[in-house]
């Protein structure tokens, strides 16, 4: 283990994590947008309206993560659109993204029981107030838990955008280990940021998630 | 705007030949996830603490860091200290290893959510500790498990997309290939997500079937 060159590396990986940061959270905000559309869109009365959605969840589900991310980056061409490396990395993680957090949000929306929402309904509030100050309120707990694991995958996920030279994390540590033939060392110090991040995040959802069934008890 | 799919029709033989391999490492590295994931959460229950701790510790870290990461240092580590073996093995290996972590971590959830009576019964029968855990506890806690662990091989039939990164001739290698020769990336990347969408849609009705199958059985 040479300690030295651990010691060295960290400000350009510290450098490199916070790109692995602000594309992740770009990406979760996006993939936030995308989904609360699709939850509205499936809940629709329309079948046109619903059925884009439920094609667009199954094929994103249905594809690789990674495949999709080439699509967006050398498929461009095809249509002559060129996105730039990061730019095609956001998109494509927060559109796949999207996807499952739509699913996490109408899990938890109907995880919530349905005599909530018939006796709300009944007692007179509208679908719009029964949805706003009833079943969200019983809702957002689980939600929390669901959104915060899909945020730690975008963070995992987030390294895959190396492939197309966005330079975070996963990428710096390759260019690094490319002049210094020390995988194990440069491997070992990314390990350490993707494990604080992670760790970080979960430990915030549990925190919120605490917090918030705290609040409701209340 | 121009699309032209006649390469990628000329060039089908590859594109299954990538799609036998797919399947092949997904295939092998289920059972090492499968099998290694019981050993290590079994381990991590009942076994000595000298075995049991760096276990946990393998989990938290597998589980602590990108999939892509871990192949890096797979790949690049074991060369670092003289170990040279294929990309395939590596590509086996590294899945196998990765999706461990996470069968570990729900096997170590169902087995402890297998009632104490139980035990309790099984060792009053006359059972011994070993017995009791081989036809009492695991048979039940694997029943449970299978919808997660369901769940989690059809994360990972997409994740072996990533292989390709490593130099493993799978489906998206194999297409990167065809594209060098034929410069239709868009047309090949859609194709090989059509093939991952079917073979996605087929696992999982299978599992479906299956679950259903047990269910009627308990």
């Amino acid at each position: 283990m040479d300690f030295d060159l651990m010691w060295q590396i960290t400000p350009l990986l510290l450098e490199a994590a916070w790109i692995t940061v602000t594309i992740s959270v770009l990406a979760f905000i996006l993939g936030l947008v995308v989904a609360i559309t699709l939850v509205i869109m499936r809940s629709s009365a329309f079948r046109i309206i619903r059925w884009p959605a439920r094609i667009y969840i199954s094929v994103i589900r249905g594809t690789p993560f990674f495949v999709q991310l080439l699509i967006f980056y050398y498929g461009g061409s095809a249509f002559g659109i060129n996105l730039e490396a990061y730019t095609a990395g956001l998109l494509a993680i927060g559109l796949n993204g999207g996807a499952y957090m739509s699913e996490a949000i109408r899990g938890s929306l109907i995880a919530v029981d349905k005599g909530q929402n018939e006796a709300s309904r009944s007692l007179g509030f509208s679908r719009m107030q029964t949805m706003i100050s009833v079943i969200l309120p019983q809702a957002a707990g689980l939600m929390i838990r669901s959104l915060g694991v899909l945020g730690v995958i975008i963070i995992k996920g987030s390294s895959l955008v190396s492939i197309i030279s966005v330079v975070e994390l996963t990428y710096q540590s390759q260019r690094i280990i490319s002049s210094t033939y020390k995988p194990f060392e440069v491997f070992a110090v990314s390990a350490a940021f993707y494990l604080i991040l992670i760790y970080g995040v979960i430990s915030f959802v549990d925190w919120l998630y605490n917090r918030y069934t705290r609040y409701l008890s209340h | 705007m121009n699309f032209d799919f006649t390469p990628v029709w000329e060039n089908i033989p590859t594109l299954l030949t990538g799609t036998g391999y797919t399947l092949l490492i997904a295939l092998f590295a289920a059972i090492i996830s499968l099998v290694g994931g019981l050993a290590v959460s079994l381990t991590t229950l009942y076994g000595k603490k000298i075995f049991s701790y760096p276990l946990r510790f393998f989990i938290w870290l597998f589980m602590g860091t990108p999939l892509l990461l871990q192949l890096y240092l797979l790949y690049f580590g074991l060369g670092q200290v003289g170990i040279l073996i294929p990309a395939l093995l590596t590509g086996i290996l590294g899945l196998g290893i990765h999706y461990m972590a996470y069968n570990a971590d729900i096997f170590r959830a169902t087995i402890l959510s297998i009632e104490k009576g139980q035990t309790e019964a099984a060792r009053s029968l006359g059972f011994g500790r070993m017995q009791t855990l081989w036809f009492f506890i695991v048979p039940q806690a694997i029943f449970r498990a299978l919808p997660q662990l369901g769940n989690n091989m059809i994360i990972m039939l997409k994740d072996t997309s990533v292989l390709s990164v490593i130099g493993v001739t799978e489906l998206v290698l194999n297409a990167q290939f065809e594209i060098a020769n034929t410069f239709r990336p868009f047309e090949f990347y859609i194709s090989v997500a059509v093939i991952y969408y079917f073979l996605n849609l087929i696992l999982e009705t299978s599992l479906n079937l299956f679950e259903k199958k047990l269910e009627g059985r308990r």
